[in-house]
């Protein structure tokens, strides 16, 4: 019974946006308040039904509701309260009804906005239902989350143990966040297009939404990353696979965009670039999210699939994208231009430079993860595209970005004249040669590995700097450590801080990439070898009993200089229900790197087989894009303050 | 500068970046394709005795007692059931790998026998690589979907 009312507040939400959208185009020529006001609440009605439907399948998946066809397919009664509930969104149907409860959130909150002009609030309300109408659609006819089954299991068949883990059970509504969110400036951006009208305050208004999503995408691609290294047990934290690129392309888009609207906000040109940008971040993200869910391309997170469903996607995506864009080609010539005059060495040409690298970066990913489809459709030839078409394309195209990343900050807007350039050029170069030159002194050192060393250290000079030149701008006296912060938040470091991300980010990479040490071999109880400087001993090996798994556990003590440092428990586990065993490789987190030991077959006669690795710096792969993402959510309240300021002034 | 001047300036940027991306991306497709067969595709299409010069992927199931572990180093045959092909591949097999699974292997061919530097084995206990399924239907080896 409780799961039919989830279904009916589904269904009656799918009915209430068609309402809507009705409503809405029928009012959009002659809008008054008492229009906008009736969207508004059925924003808010749409937004519970969904929240009501999505927490009734959440308690289905509690309390291990088996009549319905995904919980006994993807749960298991003796399964941990944390992933049944994260098993609502780990199958394809969930996973639609999270998205769609995020996007009908979204649209409430923009719904709650009051800056905004009630014309462009108008559109942007009945774009997002429209989305969200399509969304719903697809749901219902083709992935109900709520279907029965006909003779109910006494047991369910359970989730892939490989996605039983905390990181990956809160990776799926990250990246939804992210994805949804660049709905929010795409309505936006189908908004000014419909109304025809933009200016500085639409690019203000814009702005945070993009900040957050592109937050949400970067620590939900760093989890899912996060997840790869310390699940899959051979080390490797990015494979270019195309569910990840599925992800990075939105990502790439909304890096773009997060720069281009600078432009615009300042200046007032480049309009129609950002519109374009704008309705691309959202096309990558359905892009993304149907790649994933449609079985197009294969990988660890494709859901079995039938073709009903492939054609619905195509349907949508043709409305969805294809719309706008020739809305695009028909209206973006109203927009008019101020005669704008700058530099070329000035930010404007800069960010401009960083869009057009940008884009093109993307569409070497999309070329690399598309051409197989296309060649297999075409020739009926299998191919691959591995991590060695990205490294001769992806990653010449992003080491100028990074050059010019350190160095843009100093520019002036427009015409002026920069004061600091030579001088910070200079130091640049002074601090980047001694840099290249202490890398390729270490042991093991190569030319790319110096060259990425080199950019990460280069940036990371030229984000300080910055960050100095700023407070010495602001001409005050810096008297107590509580006015630091105060400081902080006046000039806005938003920016600063993503930029010192990509900073600790590349100087993983450069740890991961070229100064990785592996060990493998045989080893048996009391055993002991060594890994660079580091002394791992086999201490014992035991069977446990998990919740739901049984597990082989060997005991590692690991020893540097003498003194103990920790133990590491590499893991085997089998996992009775689902029939299938996973790996779990024993990691020792440390500042200048990971000790990683995977556990393989073997027994007490022979021993087993162990490898090992240390991996210098990986984790700050991680907390780079922690940071990036921390810049990007601190860009979205110090926007927040700076909007407030100027409704107060005026 | 003034916007006629910057007009060039962005279309000449635009030109150049797009036409150096181009070249990157024709030289790194020409050079880092991996070309999947099954073991029937390679027989016919190379014979035996030839060397390959690049990475090659090839996928087929595992055939039934066909493993054998010595140390670290695993032998194992491919089959689509026309065909059959050696596999050697030092390194730890994934956890789904096991005899009767399909799953694809990457490495170079040398002496009728495939170096494997990878084997792939998705992360699912009922899932069959698709480029498999394709190709074991193809030749009738397919046994239909099992209950999913």
């Amino acid at each position: 019974m409780i799961p039919e009312i989830g279904h009916i507040f589904l269904i009656l939400a799918f009915v209430s946006s068609i309402m809507q959208i009705t409503y809405w185009t029928y009012n959009t020529k002659n809008l008054n308040l008492l229009a906008l006001d009736i969207l508004k609440n059925g924003v808010l009605i749409n937004c519970l039904f969904i929240l009501i439907s999505f927490s009734i399948l959440t308690y289905s998946f509690v309390v291990s509701d088996f009549s319905l066809l995904i919980v006994s397919n993807n749960s298991h009664s003796l399964k941990p309260m944390l992933y049944k509930i994260s098993g609502t969104w780990g199958n394809h149907e969930g996973s639609l009804l999270l998205w769609v409860l995020i996007l009908s959130s979204f649209t409430f909150w923009v719904s709650k906005k009051k800056q905004i002009n009630n014309n462009l609030l108008f559109s942007i309300l009945g774009v997002q239902t429209l989305i969200l109408c399509l969304f719903l659609a697809f749901i219902l006819f083709t992935s109900n989350p709520f279907e029965r089954v006909e003779t109910i299991a006494l047991e369910g068949r359970g989730l892939n143990p490989l996605l039983q883990d905390p990181g990956l059970a809160f990776h799926p509504p990250m990246l939804y966040i992210g994805y949804v969110g660049l709905s929010v400036s795409f309505s936006f951006a189908v908004g000014a297009l419909i109304t025809g009208k933009i200016n500085k305050e639409w690019a203000q208004q814009i702005r945070p939404w993009i900040s957050i999503s592109w937050s949400a995408l970067t620590l939900g691609i760093a989890l899912g990353s996060w997840w790869a290294y310390y699940e899959l047990g051979w080390g490797g934290w990015w494979f270019w696979d195309p569910v990840e690129n599925a992800s990075f392309m939105p990502w790439l888009i909304a890096t773009a965009l997060l720069h281009s609207i600078r432009i615009l906000e300042k200046r007032l040109i480049f309009v129609n670039w950002c519109i374009l940008l704008s309705i691309l971040g959202f096309s990558f993200s359905l892009l993304g999210t149907f790649i994933v869910r449609s079985g197009l391309l294969t990988s660890v997170h494709s859901f079995a699939t039938d073709p009903s469903r492939g054609v619905f996607i195509l349907i949508i995506m043709i409305i969805s994208i294809g719309g706008p864009l020739i809305l695009y080609a028909l209206k973006s010539s109203i927009f008019k231009e101020p005669k704008v005059q700058f530099n070329l060495l000035s930010k404007e040409s800069a960010l401009l430079i960083n869009n057009l690298f940008f884009t093109t970066a993307t569409a070497t990913v999309l070329i690399g993860t598309l051409y197989p489809l296309f060649l297999d459709a075409l020739s009926g030839a299998k191919i691959s595209i591995g991590p060695a078409y990205y490294n001769a394309t992806f990653a010449p195209i992003m080491t100028p970005i990074i050059l010019l990343m350190a160095i843009a900050p100093f520019l002036n807007w427009g015409k002026g004249k920069s004061k600091n350039l030579l001088k910070i050029i200079a130091l640049l170069t002074l601090t980047s040669l001694i840099a290249a030159f202490s890398l390729s002194t270490i042991n093991g050192s190569s030319i790319f590995a110096i060259i990425c060393g080199t950019l990460s250290f280069w940036l990371f000079v030229g984000v300080i700097s910055d960050f100095f030149v700023k407070i010495k701008e602001t001409k005050l006296k810096i008297t107590k450590m509580g006015s630091i912060f105060l400081y902080i938040s006046k000039i806005g470091i938003g920016m600063n801080v993503a930029h010192l991300g990509v900073a600790i980010f590349l100087a993983g990479i450069t740890g991961e990439q070229f100064f990785k040490t592996e060990f493998s071999g045989r080893k048996n109880i009391g055993d002991t070898f060594y890994i660079e400087d580091k002394l791992l001993e086999f201490k014992n090996f035991q069977t446990l009993k998990g919740p739901n798994y049984q597990s082989e556990m060997a005991t590692f003590t690991l020893y540097q200089n003498n003194k103990f440092i920790g133990y590491l428990k590499p893991e085997k586990r089998f996992y009775p229900t689902e029939q299938s065993q996973t790996t779990e490789a024993a990691i020792l987190t440390g500042f200048w790197g990971d000790t990683y030991v995977v556990l393989g077959d073997g027994d007490n006669q022979s021993g087993w087989s162990i490898r090992a690795y240390f991996n210098p710096l990986v984790s700050w792969i991680w907390s780079g894009a922690f940071f990036m993402a921390l810049g990007g959510l601190l860009s979205f309240f110090e926007h927040k303050n700076i909007t407030k300021k100027n409704i107060r002034l005026t | 500068m003034n916007p006629k001047y910057r007009r060039l300036f962005i279309i000449i940027l635009i030109v150049f970046t797009i036409a150096l991306a181009t070249q990157l991306v024709l030289i790194a497709l020409r050079d880092n394709i991996i070309y999947f067969f099954t073991p029937n595709e390679l027989k016919i299409k190379y014979g035996d005795n030839e060397n390959i010069k690049r990475k090659i992927r090839v996928g087929g199931l595992v055939l039934e007692n066909s493993v054998v572990k010595n140390n670290d180093i695993v032998n194992f045959t491919i089959t689509d059931n026309k065909n059959e092909i050696l596999v050697v591949f030092n390194g730890q097999l994934p956890d789904l790998f096991r005899e009767g699974q399909g799953i694809v292997a990457e490495g170079n061919f040398k002496d009728n026998k495939l170096i494997a530097t990878q084997v792939l084995a998705k992360h699912d206990e009922n899932y069959m690589p698709p480029e498999v399924a394709d190709a074991l239907k193809k030749n009738g080896a397919w046994k239909g979907d099992k209950d999913k």
